[in-house]
């Protein structure tokens, strides 16, 4: 066995060596290019151009802060469009030729306490196989559209598994490797997920099913942004990644498993990592582990297995903190721009530095090499054309990119390259530079890009897994399920035969895996098991009834977090003199906004019922409401007043509010309905003291002419007091 | 003993109402950031180094490790050195872990004597932000150090710490009581007693004058950037000294707080009656009666047509930069969180004679738009010309009584400190970690540019022939070599 296994690893290396980068591709799919390094094979590239039109060839009306993607001859970003009430974000494509709008989408955010303005701050990821554009957004949805614009398939990661909104507003940028699309994010959610970690999260890419589910076990520092990038090491093929706890993480792409780890910094990792070979380069601008020094470029070998802090770092330099910007790597050299606007020049080998370059005073977006030449933004408006040297670097081309007739426009994307052209967006526009004369020509991409490694099919799994590894589905519907076995090099196995069975979820599931809940087991969650000798998987189960719901909670065990429900962990069913009610204690750590997802973002035209009672404690006393069709019903109790909202950082997107007192001494009943008409939604809101009688008339009504037709109905609580709920009712609208 | 009833008597003094500066100066010694409660980052220090290097030690006294973010001015009194740092310096092992914390050193060299070292707040960033330390520069006053933790609780320590062998109160009940540890008096939790939330920190450097202790809480707005969720908790406010209670609160800026606050008050008489100035998180500037907090005038520092935008191209904004009082005037500018970026910012010149809304009738002078960016500084005037430094890495020297430009200088990297006046010289920090040594008056001349490794965000400070310097992680003490 041990000899195989050696032999096997030879020849990846070997395949290794033949194939890295032999490649050829035109395009641009993924924000840091078609070898995920920054490096473009493109020729014939501009060294300068002008405002006036000079290298200029086209410049599309488009804000945003990503970086494009181009595939297929087509040029797709991300942005934010609107004013008012019409705020929202667009994924647009444009004709790579000649910048000609093709397709955009325009979209609600909801559900995000993200800024208008940071919208769209992650890049979109294209799939030259199927043509499909994968888009992951500051409010949590993930889409999947065609290359027509056409929504495949989509996933609400606030709503399905209460995704955290983290902080500032950036977000993860989509990877694609083979069949699958993976995203991550900080989340907790029911069950076995009721710690919130940073999660990566792996898709089918065709059809969305969820293949995976890998968590980091090193507590999450903060919002973590950095773009994993694949490779293959040791015959295994690998998503490395800098995670949100400052560790650096290889996991197996197809499988989720984690193969090592190495510690870099107190903080979260946010710039992404590039490899160059067998040599992972990390860096980040915070506290170093383990000494007071900030921010660290570290040369890790990936060859490692478990914990590599200490055995496989080749060479590090302090001081250098690259936070934002990821590095370039090309010709043995290490390029990075440090937070405050200055590239470096690193030999790859050894760390050595060998010129450095000012190019402005805040460095977000990352540099990319091509045709001789580094071309770098920067957030000021930079745009740079840069000529490295062995010792020395020298400007080709700096610009300023203004911003109508004011200062400058802001850049926070990075350059990409494909058909002999450059693009890259700003707040002023989405800009198209190359030669006039060159000939506009789309090649298709021809080539492996990551090797894999040719051996016979293996028989004996060392993982299952088992897809969808999550559902949430209707008590009506029939889930099929399919288990498939991986070695350990992390490749898939001939066909197995896995034993079934429930746990913690009423129903059956026959010996192919067909899940079917019992009907009278009404709202559920739980899991699939299925066994193949010593190995076991589970799938994670929600089942949502029929309508109408009611929870008084008398069912559920008291001290305990609901059994079921994305957000469970911030609350707590709670004995009230013999009456069980669900509480929403003070938090004892991290934000104190919390929803509580009731069913899957599915649901439409319903009105949701609840009984709450906040408390107060000196001056302190809580917002507490309803959530339906990702819309809230807030009773701010601080305040005095009633608001209805959509998106908790855009209240220009949707505000309508009155005044409305509160007794902290008395329970409320509030009741939320949303329906869709004329296009519309109309949102309403009746609130009353629970002993009283119920008002004939709404409370308070508001109408969205950029209606949410559909979403999970929910409670919501934000205070550093206790908030009760009870009666929480769900009904179908007539 | 002595030391004692020489602070009783000033209290008794200071109680019947002499109120005055410089009645206030001849008692008793004080330092806080900017110097004196003008804030005027002007210095009558002589014999300071132009150049130094602290790779080769030339005029370089001593050095001392602080944690790894330094933003808290050191504040030179009594032979101490007070600086706010965090935590990664480990400076006791019992205390590990994420903490904001106020180092004292010795000033003759350096020594580490004790610390206060308070934990994170468990909300995370939203109110504390992780390793950001203690911002605020405390205000010491014989010995008594005021100053604002990262939990936004206002606190009075004894300067002596356990040094004195005595746990003075009435607060007694501290966890840590070795040598090196922090003898608190009383802590006032902002959090706890007025229901506010700290935008990203508290970062306050208190003023005490009289009797009170002034302080702008940091009330801000939550993690949406736009809720303003206890708009009635008050954004200043003035403490009994001696006992850490509430004489008056202000809530004005309330619902209308643009970010977080993070500035500083400062006070003079001016025109014969005395001023508190407050900075407020809605860009307007507030002057209140110190004992009663009456309003006396206010004054808006952003356009009426500015628009609040969190990024670059937002012409709205708040305040960061510290009000500066000189002749009866006062020195304010606007900017934002560097993370929002450059842009147009505006600087005034205000005339604190005039009473009720001035935002016209008190603007003595104002340059912005094109002429200045977003500032986060604190002006240091001096001989009629008055020192100030922009985001964008601009320095410039403008006449303080009409605005009128002299020179500007390019430092080719973010400033976050304030220029500092002191020896016919003029200091400044900036990102890349440069000092640059100017020559002050209406000529530019710099004198020197000297890296100190890593980002100077602090502002260089002068005492009795030493000039200290923070970058991130280190205090310098430089002085000219005898």
């Amino acid at each position: 066995m041990e000899k195989r296994t050696f032999v096997v690893f030879c020849l990846c290396l070997i395949l290794l060596g033949l194939n890295i980068q032999t490649g050829w591709s035109s395009d641009w799919p993924s924000w840091r290019g078609p070898y995920q390094n920054g490096v473009s094979d493109e020729t014939g590239l501009i060294s300068n151009w002008s405002l006036e039109g000079k290298n200029l060839l086209w410049k599309a009306d488009f804000v945003g802060r990503s970086t494009p993607i181009v595939i297929n001859g087509r040029v797709y970003v991300v942005g934010r469009t609107g004013e008012g009430v019409n705020m929202q974000r667009v994924v647009a494509c444009y004709d790579a030729k000649d910048g000609k709008l093709i397709w955009e989408d325009k979209y609600n955010v909801f559900h995000a306490t993200v800024p208008f303005t940071r919208v769209g701050w992650s890049s979109l990821a294209g799939d030259p196989e199927t043509g499909n554009i994968y888009y992951f957004g500051v409010d949590g949805m993930f889409v999947c559209y065609n290359k027509d614009g056409k929504r495949l398939w989509e996933h609400s990661f606030v709503e399905e598994y209460n995704r955290f909104a983290g902080y500032g507003g950036r977000t993860c940028t989509p990877v694609i490797d083979q069949d699958l699309v993976i995203v991550n994010g900080a989340n907790n959610t029911w069950g076995n997920l009721l710690i919130m970690r940073h999660r990566f999260f792996a898709y089918d890419k065709r059809s969305g099913e969820l293949v995976w589910i890998s968590t980091i076990n090193e507590p999450n520092k903060n919002t973590n942004y950095s773009v994993p990038v694949v490779t293959n090491i040791g015959g295994k093929r690998l998503l490395i990644v800098g995670g949100g706890s400052g560790w650096v993480y290889a996991m197996k792409i197809r499988t989720g498993e984690h193969i090592w780890k190495f510690q870099l910094s107190k903080g979260a990792i946010q710039a992404s990592v590039v490899v160059d070979g067998r040599f992972v380069y990390a860096t980040h601008h915070v506290e170093n582990f383990d000494n007071t020094t900030w921010g660290r470029v570290v040369c890790i070998d990936a060859t490692g297995n478990g914990d590599v802090t200490k055995t496989h770092e080749k060479w590090r330099r302090d001081g250098l903190e690259v936070g934002y910007a990821s590095p370039l790597v090309h010709g043995g050299r290490l390029y990075l721009v440090n937070n405050s606007g200055n590239m470096f020049a690193l030999d790859a080998k050894t760390g050595e530095e060998k010129w450095v370059l000012n190019i402005g005073k805040v460095g977000k977006g990352s540099p990319v090499w091509a045709d001789g030449k580094i071309f770098a933004t920067e957030v000021n408006g930079g745009f740079h054309i840069i000529e490295p040297g062995e010792n020395e670097a020298k400007f080709l081309d700096r610009k300023q990119v203004p911003f109508d007739d004011k200062r400058f426009a802001e850049i926070f994307g990075s350059p990409a390259i494909a058909y002999g052209r450059v693009y890259f967006t700003s707040a002023a526009g989405l800009f198209c530079l190359g030669d006039k004369k060159a000939e506009f020509k789309v090649t298709p991409p021809s080539f492996v890009r990551i090797p894999e490694l040719a051996a016979p099919t293996l028989d004996n799994p060392t993982h299952l897994q088992i897809v969808p590894a999550e559902v949430w589905v209707n008590v009506n519907d029939k889930v099929q399920f399919g288990v498939r076995g991986f070695d350990d090099f992390g490749r898939r196995t001939s066909a197995i035969n896995v034993e079934f069975s429930l746990n913690g979820l009423q129903g059956k599931i026959d010996k192919n895996g067909q899940f079917t809940s019992d009907k009278k087991a009404g709202n559920q969650a739980g899991y699939v098991v299925a066994k193949l000798g010593d190995l076991e998987t589970r799938a994670r189960v929600a089942v949502a009834d029929n309508l109408p719901w009611e929870f008084d909670f008398e069912n559920f065990e008291v001290d305990k977090n609901p059994p079921l429900w994305p957000g469970t962990w911030k609350f707590l069913v709670k004995d009230m003199d013999g009456n069980k009610v669900l509480a929403k204690p003070p938090s004892k750590r991290m934000l104190k906004r919390h929803n509580l997802i009731l069913g899957p973002p599915s649901m439409k035209n319903y009105t949701i019922q609840a009984d709450l009672k906040g408390t107060k404690i000196k001056r302190r006393s809580p917002d507490m409401g309803l959530i339906s069709h990702r819309y809230y019903l807030d009773f701010m109790t601080k305040k005095k007043r009633l608001q209805i909202r959509t998106w908790p950082a855009e209240l220009e997107r949707l505000k309508v509010e009155i005044p409305f007192t509160w007794n902290p001494e008395i329970w409320y009943t509030m009741i939320m309905q949303v329906e869709i008409k004329n296009g519309k939604a109309m949102i309403k809101g009746k609130v009353w003291p629970r002993d009283e009688k119920e008002p004939k008339d709404w409370t308070i009504t508001a109408e969205d002419p950029n209606p949410n037709k559909h979403g999970s109905p929910g409670l919501y609580g934000d205070a550093q007091t206790t908030i009760f709920f009870d009666n929480v009712k769900v009904t179908q609208n007539n | 003993m002595v030391k004692k009833h020489g602070l009783l008597l000033i209290r008794i003094l200071v109680g019947i109402g002499i109120l005055s500066t410089i009645g206030f100066y001849t008692l008793v010694e004080t330092a806080m950031w900017g110097g004196s409660p003008g804030r005027n980052m002007a210095s009558d220090e002589t014999g300071l180094p132009a150049e130094w290097d602290p790779e080769s030690g030339k005029n370089i006294k001593w050095t001392a490790q602080l944690g790894s973010q330094t933003y808290g001015n050191p504040v030179i009194i009594g032979g101490k050195i007070f600086v706010g740092t965090n935590n990664q310096a480990v400076r006791n092992p019992k205390l590990k872990g994420d903490r904001g914390v106020v180092m004292v050193f010795r000033e003759s060299d350096g020594k580490f004597l004790w610390q206060s070292a308070h934990t994170k707040l468990a909300s995370g960033r939203v109110n504390d932000w992780p390793q950001q330390g203690i911002c605020s520069s405390p205000f010491v006053e014989g010995d008594r150090l005021y100053y604002v933790s990262n939990r936004a609780e206002v606190i009075c320590a004894d300067t002596e710490g356990f040094y004195d062998n005595e746990n003075d109160g009435p607060y007694v009940d501290e966890e840590n009581k070795s040598k090196i540890d922090e003898d608190i008096i009383w802590r006032y939790d902002m959090i706890d007693e007025l229901d506010t939330f700290p935008h990203n920190l508290a970062t306050c450097s208190p003023l005490v004058v009289g009797d009170l202790v002034f302080v702008v809480t940091a009330n801000g707005v939550d993690e949406t950037h736009i809720n303003v969720p206890s708009p009635e908790a008050p954004s200043f406010i003035a403490l009994n000294k001696n006992t850490g209670e509430l004489v008056w609160e202000n809530a004005s800026p309330g619902e209308n707080i643009l970010h977080g606050q993070w500035s500083n008050p400062s006070y003079s008489v001016i025109d014969g009656t005395a001023q508190i100035i407050f900075p407020g998180g809605d860009g307007w500037v507030y002057a209140f009666v110190p004992e009663t907090g009456k309003l006396l005038w206010k004054f808006d520092c952003n356009p009426k047509e500015s628009v609040w935008e969190l990024g670059g191209s937002g012409t709205r904004n708040n305040i960061i930069s510290t009000p500066v009082i000189w002749n009866n005037k006062v020195y304010i500018g606007v900017g934002q969180d560097p993370e929002h970026g450059e842009s147009s910012g505006h600087w005034y010149a205000i005339d604190a004679t005039k009473r009720g809304d001035i935002t016209e009738s008190g603007k003595v002078w104002h340059r912005g738009n094109e002429d200045f960016n977003r500032t986060m500084s604190t002006a240091a005037i001096h001989d009629g010309l008055m020192y100030i430094a922009d985001l964008s890495g601009f320095v410039y020297c403008w006449d303080a009584n009409t605005g009128e430009e002299y020179w500007k200088y390019d430092a080719f990297a973010a400033i976050w400190g304030s220029p500092y006046y002191a020896d016919g010289k003029v200091y400044i920090g900036d990102e890349d970690g440069d000092v640059a040594v100017l020559k002050a008056g209406k000529e530019m001349e710099l004198l020197a540019e000297i890296n100190m490794d890593n980002a100077v965000y602090t502002t260089p400070v002068a005492k009795n022939g030493v000039l200290y310097i923070t970058n991130r992680s280190k205090l310098f003490a430089t002085a000219l070599q005898k």
